[in-house]
């Protein structure tokens, strides 16, 4: 199987940079915002999962994740939501968008690892 | 058991004499056979003891198992701790200009540590005042500690380790702080980075937080005054190449 392509979409440089050593196994493609996000998209078409903040400038985690699921290039791919929003509305309201997965900051490695792993279907 | 054989006798017929030793070849290979089950016969079989002795080995063989498997997660957390203080470490110095350092600094608070709430202190020039070169959910706390982008002093915990630069952690008798990081450049307090509330999901500071504090104190302060340094010079020598360029002109 060949490797699974990870879309991090972050204003966190220092978060861009955990995940190049966290996920070495992967491509990575980057992005600082949800309009970015669009365009690295709309460029690779074949990314496999798509780890994603909530509070960014422009447009923020949930505002893609909905263009991402009224989008039929881009429905299917699964999204984990990585934040520091910690409460249940928000975990419910991202959920409720269509993310796959909920990551909440600070996380241990290996918990993220893994659930990229399950989501990729692969084991790095 | 032992099996007897007649002799071969000389005036035995031919014939005879072949049946005879072929008999006794026959005899002569029982025998051996018999004596190889006799001692076989003798030999321990798979009794109750070597099943013991199985169940021992496999029983240790399961215990090694198990400690391979906490080695390895302990080697795995270990790692994960590793890599995070050198991405933090990294960061701290990977620009030259001081609002990213800042950045950097708020987003390890924030991304790493869980901070919900912290206020980044430094001294002002002459050492009068303490100000706040970067704070996040201020405006919620009711301390009445960080009012109009100052620190107005009368946390216990703040002003010690302003004074002496040593790293707390709470939580502290009389103190809002959930940790208060000293900054030292040289060797003297420039500042603090003050945590006042972890995000909900993060119910305390754990051990492994104290390496990234003891990271931030050490690195925070020197990768922020190198970067204003390089800052201020470099705006000096924009201002000094400008007059250049209007003495040049006239």
């Amino acid at each position: 199987m060949p490797p699974r392509k990870v879309l991090i979409v972050d204003d966190s440089k220092l978060l861009h940079r955990m995940f190049e050593m966290m996920l070495r196994q992967y491509p990575l493609v980057h992005a600082y915002d949800g309009k970015e996000a669009l365009e690295r998209l709309g460029e690779n078409g074949d990314v496999d999962l798509v780890l994603l903040d909530m509070n960014m400038p422009r447009m923020n985690g949930l505002e893609l994740l909905e263009a991402m699921k009224a989008d039929a290039r881009f429905k299917k791919i699964p999204v984990v939501l990585v934040t520091t929003e910690g409460s249940e509305e928000q975990t419910q309201r991202g959920l409720e968008a269509g993310a796959a997965a909920y990551v909440k900051k600070p996380f241990r490695n290996e918990e993220l690892i893994a659930v990229v792993q399950r989501l990729t279907g692969s084991a790095a | 058991m032992t099996v007897r054989v007649p002799k071969q006798t000389d005036e035995q017929p031919q014939r005879r004499a072949d049946a005879l030793a072929e008999l006794q070849s026959t005899l002569a290979r029982a025998g051996e056979l018999l004596l190889s089950l006799e001692q076989s016969a003798r030999r321990p079989g798979p009794g109750p003891t070597s099943v013991n002795e199985l169940q021992d080995r496999l029983n240790d063989v399961v215990q090694d198992r198990d400690e391979l498997s906490r080695r390895l997660a302990e080697y795995e957390q270990q790692t994960g701790r590793l890599m995070n203080l050198y991405v933090a470490t990294y960061q701290l110095h990977a620009t030259l200009d001081p609002g990213e350092v800042q950045s950097t600094i708020a987003e390890i608070a924030t991304n790493l540590l869980g901070a919900e709430r912290f206020a980044l202190l430094f001294w002002n020039a002459d050492g009068t005042q303490c100000e706040i070169a970067l704070g996040q959910g201020l405006s919620q706390d009711s301390s009445g500690f960080y009012p109009a982008g100052k620190y107005a002093g009368g946390d216990p915990a703040v002003d010690a380790t302003l004074t002496d630069g040593v790293l707390r952690m709470g939580p502290i008798d009389g103190s809002e702080a959930v940790a208060v990081v000293p900054l030292t450049v040289q060797g003297a307090v420039v500042g603090a980075l003050v945590i006042l509330k972890l995000f909900e999901h993060k119910a305390m500071l754990r051990s492994e937080d104290r390496e990234l504090l003891d990271l931030l104190a050490a690195h925070a302060a020197s990768a922020l005054f190198a970067a204003r340094v390089y800052h201020q010079t470099d705006r000096k020598l924009k201002t000094l190449e400008s007059l250049i360029q209007l003495v040049k002109r006239g």
